[in-house]
């Protein structure tokens, strides 16, 4: 039992990529996203709350999922706009092109690292809430970014 | 090149024409007294001041640092008499920041300080650069 601690850097890592084995942590090919400040990882479902005349006490249910990844990250010029690539289209086409195109984007979500036997989440959506914003006092493009996961996050190993 | 270096080169050039002149010499204490007020009429930049703060942190250990550097002039005239081209003097130095190239703050605050019969400019100037 261990928390898991992310100030070694290269720990919460996030692949990108046009196939699920593209965008598997550590895979060659795949899009890691460089200089994220934070990462979120929303798998929180709805519920539904009813009353019976026979308990005191409400009862529920769960609904479906509202699967999001949503992070901040500073704007990195081959990442935002893309860099040629011919295996990862979302790496040619970069986080703009790729929210602009609709692409589906495969992803995955490192919590340990890339090493062997580290434990990702992945999935599958689309990107959106690009809003790259600068300003004197902090001179430096940040964006925030998020992945509306279309269908479930699954959990594997490296 | 520091930028201390930068702000004298320009001043020499900028006040050649003018009732003061710029040394080259740090601002250190002869005799008990500062060189600025010793040498009244000679402006003098002290060193450059170096801060190196974390402007963001990342997860991936690639943070951002910001530099800002501060530099302090000196210049001392006599209160009672002073060079009938001080204004232009005071914003020659003021102005001097914008001949630093590379940082996107170039920043100056002047204050006066008059003791006995002498009046001293202190122009504190920032910059800063990611």
């Amino acid at each position: 039992m261990a928390v898991m601690n992310v100030t070694a850097g290269q720990k919460a890592v996030l692949t990108l990529g046009n196939t699920s084995v593209l965008a598997a942590p550590g895979a060659s090919g795949g899009l890691e996203v460089p200089f994220m400040q934070d990462i979120t990882v929303n798998a929180s479902t709805g519920v539904v709350r009813y009353k019976t005349l026979d308990s005191s006490s409400e009862k529920a249910f769960t609904t479906p999922s509202t699967n999001q990844i949503s992070l901040n990250c500073l704007v990195d010029e081959d990442v935002f706009f893309g860099a040629a690539n011919t295996t990862n289209s979302i790496a040619n086409d970069g986080l703009f092109g790729s929210q602009n195109s609709k692409s589906t984007v495969h992803f995955s979500v490192a919590f340990e690292g890339t090493t062997g036997g580290s434990t990702y989440l992945y999935g599958q959506g689309f990107l959106s809430g690009l809003a790259p914003t600068a300003s004197q006092d902090a001179a430096v493009f940040i964006t925030p970014v998020t992945i509306e996961v279309d269908g479930d996050l699954s959990k594997d190993t490296v | 090149m520091a930028i201390r270096d930068t702000l004298i080169t320009g001043l020499t050039a900028n006040l050649a024409s003018s009732n003061v002149s710029v040394s080259s010499e740090l601002p250190f204490n002869s005799g008990g007294e500062p060189l600025y007020i010793k040498n009244k009429k000679y402006v003098y930049i002290d060193q450059d001041n170096i801060d190196v703060t974390e402007l963001y942190g990342t997860l991936d250990g690639n943070e951002i640092y910001e530099t800002e550097t501060t530099v302090t002039a000196y210049l001392t005239v006599d209160a009672k008499n002073q060079p009938s081209d001080i204004d232009t003097i005071v914003n020659t130095v003021v102005a001097e920041r914008l001949g630093v190239s590379g940082p996107h703050i170039k920043e100056c605050e002047v204050e006066t300080e008059i003791t006995l019969d002498y009046i001293t400019y202190n122009f504190d100037y920032r910059f800063v650069t990611v």
